[in-house]
């Protein structure tokens, strides 16, 4: 028979693993090519270049994360393909078959296998995109109309990036066939070199990895200097973490588990001597899966709480930006009345305020914040703007030399650090003595840095800048804002004179400006999704692999007369613990993230975290439960 | 022999195979053990050794007949209660070991107590007095990939030994052996039979083997042929047993 029809027969006689494997191939192919596909549609065109440009750029992160996984993925579920494989590739050998025959009867194999995923991972992708683009839309809360379009260039990408790791992976198993005995096949290749670790090796091991994975931590919650220092910080601490989990699952874990083991009054209760002896075996051989599932989680749950954060975030500047509809700066005093009128031939006004305030220009203040316009407050008059608009006034008078900062809301801020800053002003040094962020300007807050001073120094310092007079006011009705706009300039037109400085900021309630954050919380949650299944069904395939290992220590115990009843709690044991342990530990850094991601944005994300988390653990349980029935199915108990 | 028997079977038949395409294995097998004793069951290939050891000791189940293991009929008990005899009462060694490799000796051997819910104080003791019995008192913290094959099948014998099962069960015990080592077991298992009173019920083809004990039976093609009796030496029993061997028709492996 030609090789080409022995692998056909295979193939089909085989249905069922190749089955699970095409299916986990498509569906990194899916995954792939939907982002890949966002990244070159026309989807956003409707939001603006610079919102384009601000999810492209998420996206072409998203996607080089999407290879790393797609990398892994691949790896692991052609290594448990393999693996199931490996007896029958044995057979052939040993019929007398060469290896070369064999590995390439293996090549045209997994060739057919993987043309087959791509096809069907290429049509369900394509099939799936105006899908995933509406939920996308959706979760983002953003309405605009979709055509169905496809652009050569996501299928020419995603094709390749398959290929390429694929045929890596072939590869691999094709020299692994080549260099295999008949025997190592015949018996899955299951030589056990299982060495107790040097108990000081560990130790130190442990201790490294500990420290790594503490500077981890410390360089995400440390008070951040601000500026690029911090941005090198943060990929620092990521990396330190990374890197720290993977110790502790080479050092620390199997350290602890080690000790157990040596306490033998511990270790003799009912089957805890099974399963934390193979817990310890498992542990040497899986720790860089485990720290992967670990690391994977990680990302996930961050991402997701960066995604709502940043949703939540969006929400308030929205909010603090519309604080008021219309705003006039002008060097006249007495505008008030006269703009009230105005504008209550349109609508009524909800609630007004106005304050007198010295405009700087950038050259004259130093600061660390880089924008080109600043302005004083004094603190009379901005607790007096508090009371009209009826907002809290929680900040202390500043003396002399001293300023409060009065800032608008970051969406995501390297600057952790908000007190204790200094700030020259014409020449002379103040220091910061604290930072609000409560909307008393709105949307001036926004685009102008302010200062607030003592009266004194505000009277003493008018002369510094341009003697303005800022009126503010929210109108009732938001639909009549293009007519009250398009009545105030030529008002303000006719009362300008010789120069004036004068101004209108308005916020238009239909503005695009940041749609690009509602895109991004969307994205997050896929991406929150693809890596905790992604974490899930690494672990489960890794569990699955080593389920027919495990065979014939089962078979051991079952003729040494141990019951099935406690073979399934020691297996229920056993896997909980390779669940539990990422878990626990991706729950511990987890916070660590989380409380960066909050002094970020200055927020509290409690809450979503403990949802995020809680999410995790019912894709854990999921994946869990089942392990332990294809497990116990497996072994044969 | 007036002791209530360990075991009892009575016309024990296997058959293996399909409807059509039936062997018997095994064709009526009579047979009691008794404690103290220590019986060697020998006979040619495919004699069917292997199937009665594995029915008496509840790893497999008989066609017919009748097998009484503790005072039950393990042919009408439940899984349940047969693992439970089979945890309580029986003890197994393999001719390959089987010991567990992702744990040490000392835990190989505590294994079956701890699982019976015994405190891991008393596990401890007990695998200490047991494997001193069998010369492993310095091994026990070794893995067994770090044992000679003698070691490990002792660390097995330990690991059946240490819940007081009555009997014994051993398939080929010596067969992965060198004569040394397969030696030092016997002795050891001699040791327990005789201080202990563990019933012994051992498979083998060797007739060294089958001298250390006080009655070997010869199986062929799935019945009793003869039982023979220790005599006043062990030498003299083993000459016997090559005697009926020869008679036979050779070598039984
Ligand atoms: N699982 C089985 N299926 C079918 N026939 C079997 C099976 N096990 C043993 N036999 C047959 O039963 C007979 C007795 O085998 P066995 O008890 O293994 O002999 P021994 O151990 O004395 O060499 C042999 O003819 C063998 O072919
Ligand atoms: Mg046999």
């Amino acid at each position: 028979m030609k090789m080409i029809e022995l692998a056909f027969r295979n193939f089909k006689s085989n249905l069922k693993s190749y089955f699970s494997l095409i299916i986990s191939l498509a569906f990194t192919i899916i995954v792939f090519f939907n982002f890949q596909n966002m990244l070159y549609s026309d989807t956003f065109k409707m939001l603006g270049e610079k919102n384009i440009g601000r999810i492209h750029t998420v996206v072409a992160v998203v996607s080089f994360v999407l290879v790393c996984f797609m990398f892994f993925f691949i790896w692991y579920s052609s290594n448990v393909f393999l693996n199931r494989r490996k007896k029958e590739i044995g057979i052939y050998i040993f019929m007398g078959f060469p290896n070369e025959k064999v590995g390439r009867l293996y090549m045209i194999e997994t060739v057919l296998t993987g043309a087959a995923a791509l096809g069907l991972g290429i049509l369900t992708g394509v099939l799936t995109t105006h899908l995933f683009q509406m939920i996308t839309l959706a979760l983002s809360d953003i309405a605009v109309d979709i055509d169905f379009q496809l652009a050569l260039r996501p299928v020419l990408n995603t094709v390749g990036v398959y290929l390429v790791i694929y045929l890596i992976f072939t590869l691999k198993g094709y020299l692994n066939i080549t260099r295999s005995s008949v025997l190592g096949m015949l018996t899955g290749a299951k030589q056990n070199e299982y060495v107790r670790q040097n108990i000081l090796v560990l130790l130190f091991k442990a201790m490294l990895g500990l420290g790594v994975l503490g500077t981890g931590f410390y360089l995400a919650v440390r008070e951040g200097e601000g500026g690029a220092e911090s941005q090198f910080g943060i990929v620092a601490a990521a990396i330190f973490v990374t890197a720290g989990v993977y110790m502790v699952f080479g050092g620390a874990i199997p350290f602890t588990f080690q000790e157990i083991a040596r306490n033998k009054r511990f270790l003799y209760v009912k089957r805890r001597c099974l399963w934390i002896n193979n817990v310890i075996f498992r542990m040497k051989k899986n720790y860089r899966t485990y720290a992967m599932v670990c690391v994977l989680s990680l990302c996930s749950v961050t991402a997701l709480v960066a995604g709502f954060a940043m949703r939540e975030r969006y929400d308030n500047i929205m909010k603090f930006n519309s604080t008021y509809t219309i705003q006039v700066i002008s060097d006249r005093e007495n505008l008030d009345a006269d703009l009230k009128e105005l504008i209550k031939q349109y609508t009524e006004i909800d609630y007004c305020s106005q304050i007198p305030i010295t405009g700087l220009e950038g050259s004259v203040v130093k600061a660390s914040e880089n924008v080109s316009k600043y302005a004083l407050v004094a603190y009379s008059d901005l607790k007096n703007l508090a009371a009209d608009i009826g907002k809290e006034f929680p900040l202390k008078e500043p003396g002399e030399g001293q300023v409060v900062r009065v800032t608008h809301m970051y969406l995501l801020s390297l600057m952790t650090d908000r007190e204790h800053r200094k700030v020259g002003i014409g020449g002379r040094d103040y220091e910061q003595i604290e930072e609000t962020d409560i909307s008393y300007l709105g949307y001036l807050q926004d685009q102008v840095s302010f200062y607030m001073v003592n009266d004194q120094e505000f009277a003493g310092l008018r002369t510094l800048g341009q003697k303005l007079h800022c009126y503010s006011y929210h109108i009732e009705d938001a639909r009549a804002y293009q007519n009250v706009k398009e009545a105030l300039y030529p008002y303000m037109e006719k009362i300008e004179t010789g120069g004036d400085y004068i101004g209108v900021v308005s916020l238009d309630p239909e503005s695009n400006q940041i749609y690009w954050v509602k895109v991004i919380f969307s994205l997050c949650i896929f991406v929150f999704l693809v890596f905790i299944l992604a974490g899930g069904s690494i672990m489960f395939m890794k569990l699955y692999n080593d389920s027919f290992e495990e065979k014939e220590r089962y078979d051991i115990m079952k003729k040494m007369g141990v019951d099935e009843e406690t073979l399934g709690k020691s297996i229920a044991d056993e896997l909980g613990a390779a669940y539990g342990i990422p878990f626990a530990v991706m729950s511990i850094a987890s916070c660590f993230s989380v409380h960066t991601l909050g002094m970020m944005m200055n927020t509290h994300l409690t809450t979503i975290h403990a949802l995020s988390v809680l999410t995790v653990l019912a894709v854990f349980l999921v994946c869990y439960l089942l392990s332990v029935s294809v497990y116990r199915k497996n072994v044969g108990v | 022999m007036n002791d209530k028997n360990v075991v009892l079977v009575r016309n024990l038949i296997k058959d293996y195979g399909a409807k059509n395409f039936k062997t018997r294995a095994l064709k009526g097998i009579d047979l009691a053990v008794y404690p103290n004793d220590f019986i060697a069951i020998m006979g040619p290939s495919g004699s069917g050794k292997t199937t009665l050891l594995n029915i008496l000791s509840t790893i497999d189940k008989p066609t017919l007949g009748e097998v009484v293991l503790d005072g039950r009929d393990i042919t009408k008990v439940s899984n349940k209660e047969l693992s439970k005899i089979r945890r309580d009462k029986i003890g197994f060694i393999f001719q390959d070991y089987n010991l567990l490799d992702t744990m040490t000796l000392l835990d190989n051997i505590a294994l079956p107590l701890a699982l019976n819910g015994v405190s891991g104080k008393e596990c401890i003791q007990r695998a200490e007095t047991v494997s001193a019995l069998f010369g492993l008192g310095e091994h026990l913290n070794k893995y067994p990939y770090q044992l000679s094959g003698g070691q490990k099948q002792r660390g097995a014998a330990c690991r059946a030994l240490i819940t007081g099962p009555e009997i014994l069960f051993a398939d080929e015990p010596t067969g992965a052996l060198d004569s040394r080592a397969g030696r030092d077991l016997l002795e050891c298992l001699k040791n327990i039979n005789e201080k202990k009173h563990t019933a012994i019920l051992m498979v083998t083809h060797d007739p060294f083997c089958a001298s250390y004990a006080k009655d070997v039976y010869i199986l062929s093609d799935g019945l009793i042929k003869c039982k023979l009796s220790a005599g006043e030496s062990r030498k003299e029993f083993y000459d016997r047993i090559i005697d009926v061997q020869t008679s036979m028709g050779g070598d039984f492996s």
